[in-house]
């Protein structure tokens, strides 16, 4: 069984609050000085369930990601918790990406590796949390999509996911390939082992390959064909102060939540 | 299975310079950092001083992340009332040769020549914490990494003053309180305008400025204030004990540091971007002391190898220095096959024979004027109130020094203590 | 710039916080400690006294390791937290 992970790495969201900046004009994040980005905690979900079919059935998982140069560190950290190969898909052209043309490239450049069983991905990036890179990919690529799964099992060429819902799972069945996005409800995935890190360290050349390599130019994707624009971009006031207003049942809570939003004038 | 020729733990500047110079040789090289990358859980004051990073590659010394090179160094007394400062400033124009010291961040530095090593050709391996050495039938063969082995020719100990490893192979005893200082210090962001204004400094010049008296309220230790480009680093270092025993706590001689006028003055308008604190192996080593065993070494911190008293604090050098010394005793142990504690001792001889342990000698004798606790309350109280009224004219005829002297002494210190203490200052120079 | 609060200071530093601990108490031992070094030995002030107890944090814990040397009654047991844990200096 082949399985491809697609990963992301986005700024750490461990930085202390007082020195996480924005660019309220250009709507970005500047990003800390001399904080190193991390793997997206969603993708390393995804990788330690992967990691898991395999242990399981017996598998080789390759993990891809997108971006500029300075991306390879998130291949490598893949690499370190177990999984078989990596490639970075690279260019200078692909620094800004949205959803839309980041999922494009990658159906690209998964194209080229051209056998698989089962695509996985994070159930959305920590950084923008959109979850639509895994929706558009699976599109692109024509397969089946099952979204926020807390497990995923082999049996008998088929996969058995369980997708969350707000009440608690359903569970679906569906044949090869398929490409399903992984929920946090799967627990945190494995750490790298100091041997792991090491082996990954000392591991083959990363294959990269440019846009010219996967065939795209990025000229010829309809970008405005994406209606996905980001149009303010704002650190929320930190002065509003929360408030859990008490009751004994349901009933009694929503009736003193009424009766206070009446004294405090706001109905 | 997988064997080095050498294992270095440790991605400080001792065994970065010591996995370089192996990587270099074409030796089979793994360096191990516990810190998500190197430098991340290391500070200093602090500037490097000497020819080191040059002697690796001339290069580095353009490459490297420096912030400013000293330009002037000061030493200030400060007393209650005023301060003495003392200034040495290097002539030349523009002061780019690191002899006069070389400003550095270390989470900046540190990365920098970790990545310097691993394109030489070693294996960087950040994330990983050794726990344990790896024996068999008595011998060390590796490192223990949670559950996993690794096996190497030798290991070489560059995991600092905490060293884990050197205590384990039985070459040093544990740390106590007497011997280690305590390090705090900020850093203190400015725009870049400021610092060059308030320090008097353009383009890369920088300042080292040390400070003893009232900062550690006669405590054995200083403050110190580098100038980084857009920030400074302001700190206090005091020997771990007298906290103990005064029941004093860094941070809040830190805070009264940051109170005196002088200082205040510098940070003004400045924001907190770091608090960090570390500990200063000054217990010193001893001709007794043994850096090697059966292929094994340390190096660095992880050695002892820091003069850290008073005056001056330098250990980084050192720490690079022994790291070459320990790659240039493995080199020749690999050509040879040997790896046993006879063939490693080259590697003592190696620091015999520089700078690093000539200068232990040098200063062993200071090591011990520069305990005297006058140093740090009595005289710098003595020489700014003496200075003042030297130079205070309030109308009436002015005394002669001798008598000022006399007055200045009388209650602090006695003419024979004062003689004494003179007498071993100069011995000691 | 005013005296900055401890809470203050460490929150500029960015840490990855687990959730085993690495530093660990006897509380037995403390009840009996006359002089508490560790107090003085934090340079974060993760160990404070409160009614008459040794009480500690770890999170803002700086690596130091004084008090592991601080400690003469055995009672603090300080080793290093797992690794990618921890302070993470961008400056040092
Ligand atoms: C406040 C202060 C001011 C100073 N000022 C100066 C100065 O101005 N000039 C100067 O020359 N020196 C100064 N020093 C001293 C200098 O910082 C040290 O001597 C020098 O850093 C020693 O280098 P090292 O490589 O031996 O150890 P370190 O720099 O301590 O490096 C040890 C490395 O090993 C890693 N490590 C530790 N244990 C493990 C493990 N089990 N597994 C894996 N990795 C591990 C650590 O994360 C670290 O990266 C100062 C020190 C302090 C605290």
């Amino acid at each position: 069984m082949n399985i491809i992970v697609c990963i992301k790495q986005i700024m750490d969201p461990e930085i202390p609050t007082g020195k996480f900046k924005i660019d309220p004009e250009a709507n970005r994040v500047i990003p800390s000085e001399g904080i190193p980005p991390v793997i997206n905690p969603f993708d390393a979900q995804a990788i330690e369930v992967a990691l898991r079919l395999k242990e399981a059935n017996g598998a080789n998982v390759t993990a891809i990601t997108v971006g500029g140069q300075d991306v390879e560190d998130v291949v490598r950290y893949a690499i370190s918790m177990g999984v078989d190969e990596g490639i970075l898909v690279s260019d200078e052209a692909f620094k800004a990406l949205n959803s839309f043309v980041t999922a494009f490239i990658l159906s690209r450049a998964i194209s080229r590796i051209g056998q698989y069983d089962l695509i996985l991905c994070g159930r959305q990036a920590a950084d923008r949390d959109a979850g639509h890179v895994g929706l558009m990919l699976g599109e692109m690529l024509n397969l089946p999509i099952i979204t926020m799964a807390k497990a995923v099992t082999l049996s008998s060429d088929k996969f058995r996911v369980e997708h969350v819902i707000t009440e608690g799972y359903q569970v679906y069945e569906v044949g090869m390939p398929a490409l399903i996005t992984i929920s946090d409800e799967i627990g945190p995935p494995r750490r790298p082992s100091g041997w792991g890190v090491i082996a990954a360290a000392m591991g083959k050349e990363i294959p990269t390959w440019s846009a010219q390599d996967i065939g795209v130019n990025l000229s010829d994707v309809d970008i405005k064909s994406v209606r996905s624009e980001t149009i303010r971009l704002f650190i929320p006031d930190s002065r509003r102060k929360g408030e859990v207003i008490q009751g004994n049942n349901v009933a009694e809570a929503s009736a003193n939540l009424m009766a206070r939003l009446r004294a405090d004038g706001i109905i | 299975m997988v064997e080095f020729d050498a294992i270095i733990v440790g991605a400080g500047p001792a065994g970065c310079a010591c996995a370089y110079t192996l990587a270099k040789q074409q030796l089979k090289v793994l360096l191990i950092e516990r810190g998500k990358f190197a430098g991340s859980k290391n500070m200093w004051g602090g500037a490097l001083y000497g020819p080191v990073l040059g002697d690796l590659s001339p290069e580095f010394l353009k490459e490297a992340p420096i912030e400013r090179y000293v330009k002037r160094r000061i030493l200030s007394l400060l007393s209650e009332e005023s301060y003495f400062s003392l200034e040495s400033a290097v002539n030349n124009e523009s002061p780019d040769v690191p002899q006069d010291g070389a400003i550095i961040l270390r989470a900046k530095f540190d990365r920098w020549f970790a990545e310097k090593a691993r394109k030489a050709g070693a294996i960087l391996a950040n994330g990983v914490q050794v726990e344990d050495l790896l024996w068999k039938d008595g011998s060390i063969v590796g490192v223990k990494v949670g559950k996993d082995e690794i096996h190497g020719s030798v290991v070489v100990a560059c995991d600092g003053v905490n060293s884990i490893l050197a205590q384990k192979a039985g070459l040093k005893a544990e740390l106590n309180p007497v011997g280690v200082k305590q390090g705090v210090k900020e850093v203190i962001k400015l725009p870049l305008e400021t610092i060059e204004q308030r320090f008097n400094i353009q383009g890369n010049e920088g300042i080292a400025w040390e400070f003893l008296g009232k900062c550690t309220r006669g405590l054995p230790g200083g403050g110190f204030i580098y100038t980084n480009k857009d920030s400074l680093s302001v700190g206090v270092v005091v020997q771990l004990n007298a906290l103990l025993e005064n029941k004093v706590k860094a941070n809040d001689l830190l805070e009264d540091f940051k109170r005196q006028p002088v200082v205040a003055r510098l940070i003004d308008g400045g924001t907190l971007v770091e608090y960090s604190s570390h500990l200063i192996p000054t217990y010193g080593v001893s001709s007794t002391s043994r850096l090697f065993s059966d292929r094994f070494l340390i190096t660095g911190d992880a050695a002892g190898l820091v003069l850290g008293t008073g005056l001056i604090l330098e250990g980084a050098n050192f720490a690079i220095a022994s790291g070459i010394a320990a790659a240039k005793a493995i080199v020749r142990a690999k050509e040879t096959g040997d790896f046993s504690a006879k063939a490693l001792s080259h590697y003592q001889r190696l620091l015999e024979d520089n700078f690093v342990l000539k200068d232990f000698k040098t200063f062993k004798k200071m090591t011990h004027v520069l305990e005297n606790p006058r140093l740090y309350s009595t005289y710098p109280d003595l020489v700014c109130s003496l200075w003042h009224k030297i130079h205070t004219n309030d109308g009436n005829p002015r005394k002669s020094v001798r008598q000022l002297l006399k007055e200045e002494l009388k209650g602090r210190v006695s003419w024979w203590q004062l003689a004494r203490d003179l007498i071993h200052m100069g011995g000691s120079l | 710039m005013s005296v900055t609060k401890m809470q203050d200071k460490l929150a500029v530093n960015k840490y990855d916080i687990d959730n085993d601990v690495h530093i660990l108490i006897d509380e037995d031992i403390c009840s009996r400690c006359e002089h508490h070094r560790c107090i003085y030995a934090c340079p974060a002030d993760c160990y404070t006294l409160e009614n008459e107890h040794i009480t500690y944090s770890y999170e803002g814990c700086l690596e130091c390791g004084s008090c592991r040397i601080a400690c003469d009654k055995g009672s603090v047991k300080w080793i290093l937290p797992r690794p990618g844990f921890g302070v993470c200096f961008v400056y040092g």
